[in-house]
């Protein structure tokens, strides 16, 4: 690996870490294992890097590489403790537009992706980062025609898990 | 719904400015640090199933050994026995080590799970594999015990002392009763140790696979 390769991708992943960070915000419920997931996507990357050709674009790429590291690849489970403090941080910024139900029913919206299995989770990232069915089924390894079932299905499980 | 997971996304894509962001020099610092990856685990591991049973076979060392079969009778049939086991090991090795190779992040998430589940399957059989070779040898030498018909085995094992209160014949039932129980035994918890390590290691990414694979029905 030389130092241009190295400058190249460390500036991209700059530019583009917020996509890792957001799917470590989703996969983890503290800032330790936020870090450590982080870190472990980061290595995945750079090693797949020499094999990014720029057939698509890098934040393409940098999606397919985060989302099979915190499903398959990270193995820390055991660190991922249940606490609070972290979902503050990201999920629970007071925005002023919003009216005190609203702010509400977000936070529940939040908790409710949460708890979601680790596959629902991806297709619900993919849904919020605004990818198109193609690009969820893709992927995933599953069909267009799946990505939508399973899409209609994680909103189904949604709107038990607000209104029990 | 449909609105709650519009607002939904409206207020994920709005907070990305408040994600945290890390410096070019923390990035930098980051990619030299080691990986802890499942597929790292499972190098190790395999790595170490497949040298194991090797190491156990160099405790009692090889002369001893064979001089062991040689007066069962058995020294050919161990030899073969021990040509064929090293050839299917090799076999075993190279499939892993090919398969291992082709695991790629860059994969979508559902052919790198099936990738990862094949390559710990060529473990998985060669554990099989290791298990019924040494059941098998077992077997044979109970095999050899039963089948012999001068009282060498008493010599072999040092039985000698255990002469003066069996007749040679009843010795040689329990002397084959035991190693077959033995034999059994021992397989069994050895074959429970693999697979709750095998299970572990694998649970969550077996669930995972399950789901996506389920689609398809």
């Amino acid at each position: 690996m030389n130092k241009e390769l190295e400058h190249k991708f460390v500036t991209e992943l700059e530019s583009n870490q917020n996509i890792v960070h957001k799917v470590c915000s989703l996969y983890t419920n503290n800032r330790d294992a936020h870090n450590d997931l982080f870190q472990e996507i980061t290595i995945q990357l750079w090693k797949a890097y020499p094999k990014f050709r720029g057939e698509s674009k890098f934040s393409t790429w940098m999606y397919r590489v985060a989302l099979n590291t915190a499903i398959t690849l990270y193995r820390k489970s055991k660190k991922r403790v249940q606490t609070q403090d972290y979902d503050t941080v990201i999920f629970k910024i007071k925005t002023e537009e919003y009216d005190a139900t609203q702010e509400q029913q977000l936070a529940l919206m939040y908790k409710a992706v949460k708890q979601l299995g680790d596959i629902d989770k991806a297709l619900v990232f993919l849904y919020l980062e605004d990818k198109n069915y193609s690009e969820i089924a893709d992927t995933l390894g599953i069909t267009e025609v799946n990505a939508r079932v399973k899409m209609n299905r994680i909103k189904t499980k949604l709107k038990t898990i607000l209104n029990p | 719904m449909m609105d709650e997971l519009e607002m939904l996304k409206k207020d994920w894509q709005m907070k990305e400015a408040h994600l945290p962001k890390l410096s070019y020099d923390e990035l930098y610092a980051m990619i030299w640090k080691k990986s802890s990856s499942i597929v790292k685990w499972i190098f190790f591991i395999s790595v170490i199933e497949f040298v194991l049973p090797h190491l156990l076979y160099l405790i009692p060392s090889a002369r001893e050994g064979m001089a062991f079969y040689e007066g069962l009778g058995l020294k050919n049939l161990i030899i073969g026995l021990s040509i064929v086991q090293y050839l299917v090991v090799f076999y075993f090795i190279y499939q892993f080590y090919r398969r291992y190779k082709e695991i790629s992040a860059l994969d979508n998430a559902k052919e790198l799970m099936r990738k990862i589940i094949r390559t710990r399957k060529t473990v998985k059989n060669y554990i099989i594999f290791a298990l019924s070779m040494f059941l098998l040898t077992f077997l044979l030498i109970a095999l050899g015990i039963y089948l012999s018909d001068t009282d060498s085995f008493i010599t072999v094992l040092n039985l000698e002392e255990k002469k003066m209160d069996m007749s040679v014949g009843n010795l040689r039932t329990v002397v084959v009763v035991v190693l077959i129980a033995l034999g059994i035994v021992c397989t069994a918890v050895l074959g429970l140790i693999y697979f709750l390590i095998y299970g572990l290691l694998l649970r969550k990414l077996g669930k995972n696979y399950t789901e996506l694979k389920r689609l398809e029905v």
